[in-house]
């Protein structure tokens, strides 16, 4: 078909002629020149094409093959909506936590399923492209790649790319050339601007489904929700002068008018499952367990501390990237326990990043290492756990610390279930059994158990602490989400005088993070004006030699926290006085 | 569309088809596959499969299920084979013959008399094809045409009825007519699903004619508003505009543009007994038809009213021989085929055909004896 002239396209006299395959021909001309393969086989070819046919949406297909992602109600309706009704183009809206990856995932998959999907590229922020990918490939079985190269637009029919790199040329013309059958915006409100290069970038875009995602329609003023509404489906809510005109009360372009009206146009292209009364998490407390180090494992501390400082700021200049990297693990190692940090001295001690009076200060440090035989913050968690009648789950970042552990608290009589990124996938299942069974404590590696449903048990203990917040925050998610009943207790051990302690400063008091329902901490951190991730700014204020430099930087991170968490809180109150329920699909 | 055949016996029918040796084991089904199975499905010589996904990380289980890279990849491995197959259906006595006739409608108790001039060896040809409806969403058919190809007639098969029995035929070779009877089948497959596909494009032409209105209004009146605000306003600025809305309509009509396809799944060519079957009706008017042992279906028949050709038929005076949607009411034995009471016993061998009218001419006639002869 052409461009549809102005009046409406269909003519009543035409018609829609059945075109046959011409593979058609090829099979004529290839039967019955020889006997074939039975009537058995005549019979299973029919079958195979009656059990693979597609019949519109009526049900979701694809449920039995996921894994690892629990039924909820809201995310089924949610999906056939946005199939059936909104035909594939809406605003996931969702308030935070109540997954709306999920919700684009099962969208995803359904039209991958019917074979409806043959292109797609996902634009995240460059922070969550790594974890899109593991998501859409553990629990949606869906092949992306993420964008490493100009080449990729041609070679990866499946693509995850940070909007950052892929609205910049060479990639913006590279993506704009190509029809997609589905694009996917995650953190949609920054296409709140129709003049940024983002909006452009994503109106340019050829597509046939689009799904944005956003908890945050409206982030400023109502301008935001017409252009995010304006890039779906122009006309929706008029044109931008009657849109202010009928919707927007002025001067204050945050307040609407005729809401109720607004709610009606927003419902045919907006999905905002909100938390009612079956979405309520119980409340979460915070217990922290700090130690003092004992005195060797505080010079090993310092001493590996001043090792990090003076190689980062190494007079051969630059640091080349994967030393730079070396560093952080080791910082972050020391901070989870002395086992974790031996290993990798051991190995740095034969590295060529470092020079030969470097590789000598790391053999010193690794032979301190070795000389410890058991941390404080160990014994303080034992002290911990003789406290607890109840099933716990433990966290930590390394295998060294997880082994340690272990040996440690069987000593004690405890039943382990060990669950780390080494098992196999049935091994993971026994120790999740073995959780659910008779082990009192699940010691897990950073890849806790994503996806499994552990709400029976409802306190998490931070061995060590992540220094990226997200996962902290997955951590504790595994507990404290749908279906956990029971007030969740999330305990932190940390030690006085370190990174993880800075961590709790910013983290807990500044911003009291582990109060959060899950997802407000990304809406957060996603406020701070800082490009680099939260990670980096950590190491960037703790490798600062002077003491006074690190506290002068603590305190202003601690206040651009402070700040972002205000704004996020005023954002929330927005969105609910505009959009309220647009869709109440949750809550029912 | 017909009832989807359970996926389970399907998995293992197709897996034991291939040479597969598969062992039931509660939850799980045990594979040992030979070495094309491993080749063709990606998978060991050894292998568990289980349709519970909950299941499926036990002795690292295949999941079967709608959307399982197993299930698509032995779907995909089927249905490159059985593409045609020649087989025999074979029918001891003459007893089938008043059986269709009772159940055509067209039983003595009707005072249609018929007595069988002879039995022969006649071919059918049954094409299976899958009919897909493409917009922004997809829907799927899956239709059986018989066609006969003496008669140059075809009707459509439902496919969720019973296999009867047949006789594996494995010669091989070359059918003149396999051609023609595609042609057939098509122009009857078109005909069986036109009112389908007209409701989709009717539904997709809805959508598009929505869209494009949508964005006229909105670029138009955008266009005219920044004129209003800027009458000498930059002239780029409305190109870009106008240019977006071409677009945007572009993107429309390739969301919506409907398309409608069918392809060819296989053929299955059956040789039958066909009885030569004369009919008289009680207004002494009488007519020469085939009926097959295989599908039971009186061919060249038509009805006085509608023209079509499907039965079951009911002869009343003076109005003739009609169709069951024709006859005049109750319609007693004409039923139409495929509905049948609850409580009548049907025979394996012909049960469920699906109904299906060819509009032809409304002029009451009977073929008669005209039907051999009748032009393709």
């Amino acid at each position: 078909m052409s461009l549809p002239a102005r009046e409406p396209p269909p003519s009543a006299d035409a018609s829609l002629s059945l075109r046959f395959d011409d593979s058609d021909r090829d099979l004529l001309a290839r039967a019955f020149r020889s006997p074939g393969d039975g009537p058995r086989a005549w019979r299973l070819n029919g079958e195979a094409h009656r059990i693979s046919l597609v019949d519109g949406f009526d049900r979701l297909l694809a449920w039995p093959v996921l894994h690892g992602v629990a039924r909820y109600d809201h995310q089924v309706r949610t999906a056939l909506r946005v199939l059936r009704d909104l035909r594939g183009r809406a605003i996931l809206a969702d308030e935070v936590g109540l997954g709306k990856t999920i919700e684009a995932g099962l969208v995803l998959k359904e039209y991958a399923v019917r074979g409806l999907i043959h292109r797609v590229l996902i634009l995240t922020p460059a922070a969550l492209t790594d974890q899109w990918r593991e998501e859409m490939e553990t629990k949606f079985a869906l092949p992306f790649a993420v964008l490493r190269s100009i080449r990729d637009w041609d070679r990866k029919p499946f693509v995850i790319a940070s909007m950052d790199t892929a609205k910049r040329e060479p990639h913006r013309r590279a993506a704009q050339a190509r029809p997609w059958d589905l694009i996917v915006v995650d953190e949609a409100h920054r296409l709140k601007n129709r003049f940024s290069l983002n909006w452009r970038f994503v109106a340019g875009l050829s597509k046939k489904y689009m799904l944005l995602l956003t908890a945050t329609p409206v982030q400023n003023d109502m301008d935001e929700l017409f252009n995010l509404v304006t890039l779906l489906k122009p006309g929706q809510l008029h044109t931008y002068d009657r849109f202010l005109e009928r919707y927007v009360a002025s001067p204050d372009r945050r307040v609407p008018m005729r809401v109720s009206e607004l709610r009606g146009r927003l419902r045919d292209v907006m999905v905002r499952n909100r938390r009612g009364i079956a979405f309520t998490l119980p409340p979460r407390r915070v217990h922290s367990l700090a130690v003092r180090l004992s005195p060797a494992e505080r010079r090993l501390y310092d001493d590996v501390t001043d090792f990090v400082r003076d190689a980062y700021w190494s007079a051969s200049g630059r640091l080349p990237w994967t030393a730079r990297l070396t560093l952080i693990v080791l910082q972050r190692e020391i901070g989870s326990s002395t086992f974790a940090v031996a290993e990798t001295l051991r190995r740095l001690t034969q590295s060529p990043l470092f020079r030969w009076d470097e590789r000598e200060r790391l053999e010193e440090l690794r032979q301190d290492a070795a000389a410890i035989t058991s941390n404080v913050k160990a014994g303080r968690l034992r002290e911990f756990l003789k406290s607890v009648d109840e099933k716990v789950l433990i966290f930590t970042q390394y295998l060294r610390t997880l082994q340690y552990l272990q040996g440690v608290l069987e000593a004690d009589g405890h039943r382990v279930a060990a669950y780390h990124g080494g098992l196999s996938p049935a091994a993971k299942d026994a120790a999740v059994r073995a959780f659910r069974g008779d082990a009192d404590i699940f010691l897990s590696s950073e890849a806790g158990g994503e996806g499994r449903n552990l709400q029976f048990s409802r306190t998490v203990v931070n061995y060590d602490l992540p220094w990226n917040p997200l996962r902290i925050e997955q951590r504790i998610g595994r507990v404290h989400r749908l279906g956990q009943e029971r007030e969740v207790h999330v305990v932190n051990v940390w030690a006085e005088d370190t990174v993880e302690a800075n961590l709790m400063e910013l983290l807990d008091r500044k911003i009291h993070m582990f109060e959060l329902v899950v997802g407000e901490l990304d809406l957060i951190l996603g406020n701070l004006d800082e490009r680099r991730s939260f990670e980096d700014l950590m190491m960037d204020i703790w490798v600062l030699r002077q003491a006074e430099d690190r506290r002068s930087a603590l305190r202003r991170l601690g206040d651009s926290l402070v700040r972002a968490r205000a704004q996020y809180e005023q954002v929330k109150d927005v969105n609910e006085a505009v959009l309220g329920g647009a869709e109440e699909a949750a809550s029912a | 569309m017909s009832d989807i055949p359970p996926l389970q016996s399907f998995v293992v029918d197709a897996l034991t088809d291939l040479g597969a040796v598969v062992s039931p084991g509660g939850s799980l089904v045990w594979v040992q596959a030979p070495e094309s199975v491993q080749h063709d499905l990606e998978v060991p010589a050894n292998f568990a499969l289980t349709f519970d996904a909950d299941r499926s990380r036990e002795f690292e289980a295949e999941l079967v299920a709608p959307g399982s890279y197993f299930l698509e990849r032995l779907i995909a491995v089927i249905a490159r084979r059985g593409q045609w197959d020649a087989a025999r259906y074979e029918v001891s006595g003459t007893e089938w013959i008043p059986a269709a006739l009772r159940e055509s409608g067209l039983g003595p108790e009707t005072g249609v008399r018929s007595h069988v001039d002879g039995i022969e060896d006649g071919l059918l040809w049954l094409f299976a094809f899958r009919v897909t409806l493409l917009s922004d969403e997809k829907r799927e058919s899956f239709h059986l045409i018989a066609v006969s190809p003496s008669e140059q007639c075809a009707w459509p098969v439902d496919p969720s009825r019973p296999d009867p029995e047949l006789i594996p035929n494995r010669s091989s070779g070359t059918f003149a007519n396999l051609e023609s009877g595609y042609r057939l089948a098509a122009e009857t497959l078109r005909s069986t699903t036109s009112g389908e596909v007209d409701r989709f494009r009717a539904r997709s032409l809805g959508l598009l004619e929505d869209e494009v209105r949508r964005i006229f209004g909105y670029f138009d009146r955008t266009i005219e508003e920044l004129r209003e605000s800027d009458p000498d306003g930059s002239q780029e600025l409305l190109r870009a505009v106008m240019a977006e809305r071409d677009r945007r309509l572009t993107e429309a009509v390739e969301r919506f543009d409907p398309k409608a396809g069918a392809s060819l799944c296989s053929i299955r060519a059956i040789h039958v007994p066909t009885a030569r079957v004369r009919l008289e009706f009680p207004d002494r008017s009488g007519t020469d038809v085939p009926l097959d042992a295989w599908s039971g279906r009186l061919r060249g028949l038509v009805c006085s009213n509608c023209g079509g050709t499907d039965g079951p038929w009911r002869w009343s005076s003076p109005e003739g021989l009609r169709c069951a949607t024709c006859a005049p009411s109750p319609a007693g034995s004409a039923r139409p085929r495929g509905r049948p009471p609850s409580d009548t016993p049907r025979r394996g061998t012909r049960a469920g055909e699906a109904s299906a009218r060819s509009p032809r001419g409304s002029r009451a006639r009977s073929r008669g004896a005209s039907a051999g002869r009748r032009p393709p």
